[in-house]
């Protein structure tokens, strides 16, 4: 059951991260590969305000204002100029990649090699449905609930929401439609990339220990949990999180926690080779 | 004096396993248009297996201070045999991967992510290739009889690593430089078209993931059997990516390119940073090296995409090498057909049934197709019949295309039946209803935009004894003469359309009515019994599209059997007997223009909808 409850706060760190991820994709048709380096770059920030003595909770808005504005950048500057080119689709892809390796090094170049962690006191701890969490993974679940029903509502009840299922679903037909695409584009870039600074930041916060390349490999649960909800979809997103947190958690538990990510390769490869639309999505329009 | 040459030694054999490892990607990346993040894999399985194969026994060597599987102490060269042998096994799990339905870009991610997974294993698991301390004390190639330690060894040693990387090249260019290799570009260029021409996409990529992963093992072999470790820490999955920025520095698509990036990137870096005084963070030159690896792709994909050597334009008509052609900005009006009325299509497209007794040769029974459970196409059943020309109307999002569509296989179905010659085909793949004679053409501009005119042309052209694998390593001399033939064909249809001065020019910078011609010519050279035209004569001059429409008649009096979607009534009247009017997903209406005109429901349905 323990295994369980840190199943869970894997699963709200993820959560948070594979929204934001699937909703870059929604509305840009890109995979970015950056997303890691994006996600430690904003844990940086808020930590390197933590040890100048900022509280290490009132950090959370700065590392969640780089998430946003590194990610608007990012698209702005890098991707769409590429888009427009016209080249193959796998360019920008590659792109992403190019720039994660720049994210990930350029910070480990100013940064050094060392690992940190924030001066932060895990909490109290609660004894919760056999579970045993600290206060500072209570809270971390409070956020990942907040901020999804934040999101449900974005998507559900607003205008904006509307705009950008509309953008996904068929960008130029939202366009002529008479939705300002680029501009709701823009906006999902930076609410998606608000959504990766704080992932990142609570991430570095739960992992205790952190360095400049610690995200590197949290890519493959993120696509892991965006497959399967099917890419794109931003229940499926919370869906996928919640089923991948657990599981690595379990089965890290249960088998052996080397192998911890080894079952969200397997789920990735899996929903690749059967379901790549996700287990309740279908294939799109060619 | 001595401590040079040995220097110089190790950069000619870094410098030969790098090359070599380019020219692999290049072939699935460059030519096939295979993005395989997870290339590194490939080499390093190379690498451990001629390790394990050289060594003894794990228990018996060095008291059995590492463990490792086999251990059977094989002479050169079988463990490089091996390295080989098993870099091409290792492709076939990810044949799923690079089927067809999957984007290129998902394919890739599951082959990163698949070099993630391997390197963990192996780290985490010993008893494979002794975990995260790796393997180490390879013996080198007859080190009982030589010192491997020796000068002339090593430079021996280079001399094998350059002259394989050589063989390498021709073998790879042997591939390439052939039909085969077109079909190849052609895949790369537009893969959903090149299906609907009878290639075989899942076997292609298979087959130059195989052939890559061959020569990627062997490129490992090599390199342990010099520095005589191999460990995780060697293979991690941002190296897949250094090896990319060597292609695209070099020139994907572009042999030479390849080999160029390969000294460049790998090489350079990895030399130049050791003159770097160690600065006081020690991560700092690595770090440094990863950011300059980064920004070298971002920035010589922004301002040099086609790498240092682009891809060469190749000159099949004979002409001499002309600078670009590119259509003028007016030359959809500029289009005149040439000498088609003189064209012998019986004789030219190999139309064996002038016999036309128009029997029913393609039709449906219930085909239905649902897109996220909204239904687009409903239960449509149709009869085309042979030598006729059937025409497809209705108004926008009546599922016209969908159908085609699924006639040709382009979409599975998801209901209903299709009977091809009496065969129920529903469960066929496209690419084999495209060599079984049922073609397609697409709305969309569908050209491979890095081929020629005339390579677009030839390469639809099916049964090509150098088209297949086997036919491409047979070489010029199995292939050449048909090729000519072939080329002389395409170039006579192409004077038929009046296009000949461009067939040397690269299809994608053709205008927008040039194009619709040429995907015209090349569904014709890919000699279908059954044409499936999707509004061909869309953005073409109406003076053009009524001349073409006659030489569409002329191909059905000559045996040949088309459905056309069209949206031009005036078409249809001029050329189409019968026509079928879908509406709303379903048939509405079958006949004559004549007779369709004076059905209300017809009517009213296109002044609806």
């Amino acid at each position: 059951m323990s295994s369980f409850g840190f199943g869970l706060i894997t699963a709200a760190v993820l959560a948070i991260a594979t929204v934001g991820f699937t909703m870059q994709f929604a509305v840009t048709n890109v995979l970015n590969l950056a997303y890691g380096s994006i996600m430690i770059n904003s844990a940086f920030v808020a930590y390197y305000l933590n040890a100048r003595g900022v509280t290490a909770w009132a950090t959370l808005p700065f590392g969640i204002a780089t998430g946003a504005v590194a990610s608007y950048a990012l698209n702005r500057f890098v991707f769409t100029p590429f888009q427009r080119r016209n080249l193959a689709p796998i360019t920008v892809v590659i792109v992403a990649l190019g720039v994660d390796l720049c994210g990930t090094f350029g910070l480990q170049a100013i940064v050094g090699g060392g690992y940190v962690s924030f001066h932060q006191s895990p909490g109290k701890e609660y004894h919760i449905l056999g579970m045993f969490l600290s206060g500072l993974q209570l809270i971390i679940i409070g956020i990942c609930v907040v901020v999804l029903g934040v999101i449900h509502w974005l998507l559900k009840y607003t205008r904006l929401g509307k705009a950008m299922r509309a953008t996904s679903a068929n960008p130029s037909l939202a366009r002529n439609s008479g939705v300002r695409t680029q501009r709701v584009i823009s906006t999902t870039w930076i609410i998606s990339g608000a959504l990766c600074g704080l992932a990142g930041t609570v991430f570095a916060m739960n992992t205790g220990v952190f360095e400049a390349t610690s995200a590197q490999l949290y890519i493959v649960l993120l696509l892991a949990a965006m497959f399967l909800g099917g890419p794109g979809e931003p229940y499926g997103a919370m869906f996928g999180a919640l089923t991948i947190g657990v599981a690595t958690e379990v089965s890290a538990a249960y088998i052996s926690p080397q192998y911890k990510e080894v079952i969200a390769f397997l789920v990735l490869l899996g929903m690749l080779t059967f379901r790549p639309y996700g287990l309740f999505g279908s294939e799109k329009t060619i | 004096m001595t401590a040079y040459a040995f220097y110089l030694t190790t950069i000619i054999v870094y410098g030969a396993v790098d090359a070599m490892a380019c020219l692999a990607l290049n072939v699935e990346f460059g030519f096939a248009g295979i993005s395989n993040f997870g290339f590194i894999i490939f080499q390093s399985v190379g690498a451990y297996v001629a390790a394990v194969l050289s060594m003894p026994k794990a228990s018996t060597s060095n008291g059995g201070f590492q463990q490792y599987i086999l251990g059977w102490h094989l002479p050169w060269p079988f463990p490089w045999i091996g390295a080989a042998l098993a870099g091409g096994l290792l492709a076939l799990p990810f044949v799923f991967l690079v089927g067809k339905r999957l984007r290129g870009d998902f394919a890739a991610v599951g082959l990163l992510v698949s070099a993630v997974l391997l390197n963990v294993l192996v780290k985490d698991y010993v008893p494979l290739f002794n975990g995260d301390a790796g393997i180490s004390i390879v013996p080198a190639p007859f080190q009982s009889h030589w010192n491997p330690q020796g000068l002339i060894y090593q430079f021996a040693y280079g001399g094998v690593a350059v002259v394989l990387t050589i063989l390498v090249y021709f073998l790879l260019r042997r591939v390439t430089e052939s039909p085969y290799g077109r079909s190849l570009r052609a895949m790369r260029d537009n893969d959903i078209v090149a299906d609907s021409l009878g290639k075989n996409l899942r076997r292609q990529r298979t087959s130059m993931l195989v052939l890559g992963g061959m020569v990627a093992g062997l490129s490992g072999a090599i390199l342990v059997g010099f520095i005589s470790l191999w460990a995780p820490g060697a293979w991690g999955y941002a190296e897949t990516i250094v090896l990319f920025a060597a292609i695209i520095v070099g020139g994907a698509g572009n042999h030479k390119g390849a080999i160029l990036g390969a000294i460049l990137v790998p090489l350079a870096f990895e030399e130049v940073t050791r003159y770097i005084p160690p600065a006081s963070n020690p991560a700092l030159i690595p770090a440094l090296q990863w950011v300059a690896i980064g920004l070298l792709i971002i920035l010589f994909l922004w301002f040099r995409p086609h790498g240092i050597l682009p891809e060469r334009r190749r000159i099949l008509s004979g002409a001499p090498k002309t600078a670009l052609i590119e259509a003028p900005p007016d030359a959809d009006a500029l289009i005149q057909l040439g000498n088609i009325d003189e064209l012998d299509f019986q004789q030219l497209l190999r139309l064996d049934e002038p016999a036309i007794d128009h029997r029913v040769i393609l039709s449906t029974e219930g085909l239905s197709k649902e897109f996220h459970g909204v239904p687009v196409v409903s239960e449509v059943s149709i009869e085309v019949r042979q030598g006729r020309l059937t025409g497809l109307i209705g108004p926008n999002g009546a599922g016209k295309s969908t159908t085609l569509a699924m006639l040709a296989g382009t979409l599975p179905s998801s209901g209903g039946r299709i009977f091809y010659q009496g065969r129920d085909i529903t469960k066929v793949p496209s690419h084999q209803r495209a060599t079984a004679g049922l073609v397609r053409t697409f709305q969309l501009a569908s050209e491979f935009k890095k081929l020629t005119v005339l390579e677009n042309l030839v390469s639809a052209i099916p049964r090509q004894s150098g088209d297949s694998f086997v036919g491409a390593l047979r070489g010029r001399r199995h292939w050449g003469r048909e090729d000519k033939e072939n080329i002389a064909r395409a170039m006579e249809i192409l004077g038929g359309f009046g296009l000949e001065q461009y067939a040397d020019a690269y299809a994608g910078g053709l205008s927008g009515g040039q194009r619709r011609l040429v995907e015209i010519m090349r569904a014709l050279l890919a000699e279908p019994t059954v044409l499936l035209l999707d509004e061909p004569m869309a953005g073409v001059h109406p003076n053009l599209a009524h001349k073409i429409g006659d030489q569409l008649t002329r191909l059905c009096a000559g045996g040949m059997t088309i459905l056309m979607v069209e949206h031009e009534l005036a078409i249809m009247d001029a050329f189409c007997d019968p026509v079928i009017v879908l509406a709303e997903g379903r048939v509405l209406a079958e006949g004559t223009m004549a007779e369709l005109r004076a059905k209300p429901e017809v009517v009213e349905a296109y002044l609806v909808g």
